[in-house]
């Protein structure tokens, strides 16, 4: 399998994200313009309050620049808000270069996680549980694909409210990451096929059966890492992923 | 138009979204362009317990909140508030599931995110017209009522004097 049709796959990941995307920013992007609507109108309104100088007047108008002040400091966390999500789009959309980099993997999960919480954020509470990880020589954009595949899958696999845990632990000469949710599990039959291509218990287009088979390829062949998984219907599942910090043989062959 | 609810007090606006910064811009706009009292909630079950024991005239709801969703909150203050207006204001994504329910509670308007300040104006502005209309409509059939009564008991006495 080769890495092209790993970025199709990228692409179908993202499709499905993109409806609670749009959502996470249309709200802080309502707020915005409803913001600078009511503050222009206020500006307009201060300049004769302030022409009457009366103490009412001036006390009108006192209340109306407080007013502006609140509205800003909104209209900056709806930006703040909007820039975590772009952030996030723009780490899963970078491509790697040919040579492995050295990253910090809990920064791109907490990034990945942003994505995710478009989607996740009122019906799923992630919890995350990131230890002291040193450097880990990878494909960071290879791995991020894994993860938004995981995560997405872990809040397919809940109905209706739930959790999502995200861990990270050095484990040397490994970095462990585990991704667990209280969806509802995997039957026998399931577990033996998790990592055979076309295999999904999804309908029709809302899966292509390729994310997990892509996700080995991606932990085992690009980075020499190991990807393995317990689940009990009803439970949940939890997916532990080892990276070596090292790319001590020939990667990317 | 006539800004006045019931009993002559102001119309009453409710705002409920769980996303704070949506109830400080709404809250900000509609207090600089009307008279009007505007609460703001950002949960829903707060929302309706309110609406259980206040008079309300326009009740404006996100779709997607926890604990209860807005057509879930809109149909209990249809029960607490018939006249009110109710108005779903919420994000694209949840348009199809919203548009299957907006049947169960007779939803006044539908906005989506981002609003416009001029219809999402209008919409409280006419929503709150048409509860104060209901609301007189109301008394004057409860009035037409009582006037029909007492006549059957005027009638009635009538009858029984004669025979």
């Amino acid at each position: 399998m080769s890495v092209p049709t790993a970025e199709v796959h990228q692409f179908a990941a993202i499709g499905r994200l993109l409806a609670g995307i749009v959502h996470e920013i249309n709200t802080p992007i309502g707020s915005i313009f409803s913001n600078t609507d009511v503050i222009l109108r206020s500006l307009e309104m201060l300049d004769p309050l302030l022409a009457e100088n009366t103490p009412e007047s001036l006390a009108k108008a006192r209340r109306i620049v407080e007013t502006c002040h609140g509205l800003a400091a909104v209209d900056r966390i709806a930006c703040e808000r909007i820039r975590s999500v772009i952030r996030g789009l723009k780490t899963i959309s970078r491509v790697d270069t040919g040579e492995p980099r050295k990253v910090n993997l809990n920064e791109h999960l907490r990034d990945t996680l942003k994505l995710t919480q478009a989607e996740f954020r009122k019906r799923i509470t992630v919890d995350t549980d990131f230890g002291d990880l040193p450097e880990v020589e990878c494909y960071p954009q290879m791995l991020n694909q894994v993860f938004l595949n995981l995560l997405v899958n872990a809040g397919q696999a809940i109905e209706g409210e739930g959790r999502i845990a995200v861990r990270t632990r050095a484990e040397d000469p490994y970095v462990h990451i585990s991704i667990s949710d209280s969806g509802r599990g995997m039957t026998p039959e399931q577990k033996a096929k998790v990592f055979e291509a076309g295999f999904t218990t999804k309908p029709v287009g809302e899966g292509t059966g390729m994310g997990l088979a892509i996700a080995r390829e991606i932990i085992e062949e690009k980075h020499g890492g190991s990807i393995d998984f317990e689940s009990s219907p009803g439970v949940g599942t939890t997916f532990h992923i080892r990276i070596p910090v090292r790319q001590t043989r020939s990667v990317g062959k | 138009m006539t800004q006045n609810g019931q009993n002559g007090n102001k119309p009453t606006i409710m705002i409920v979204d769980d996303e704070e910064m949506v109830i400080t811009s709404v809250k900000a706009f509609l207090q600089l362009e009307t008279d009007y009292e505007i609460r703001g909630f950002t949960d829903p079950e707060e929302a309706a317990t309110f609406a259980q024991s206040n008079s309300v005239d326009v009740a404006v709801s996100d779709y997607l909140m926890p604990k209860m969703n807005g057509i879930q909150l809109l149909a209990k203050v249809k029960q607490a508030q018939p006249e009110a207006s109710r108005v779903l204001l919420t994000g694209h994504a949840d348009k199809q599931s919203a548009i299957q329910a907006i049947n169960q509670v007779a939803l006044f308007q539908y906005l989506e995110k981002p609003w416009d300040n001029a219809q999402l104006l209008l919409v409280v502005q006419s929503g709150a017209e048409r509860a104060r209309l209901f609301r007189d409509l109301k008394e004057k059939v409860e009035a037409l009522d009582t006037a029909n009564s007492s006549l059957k008991t005027v009638q009635r006495r009538l009858i029984q004097a004669f025979l």
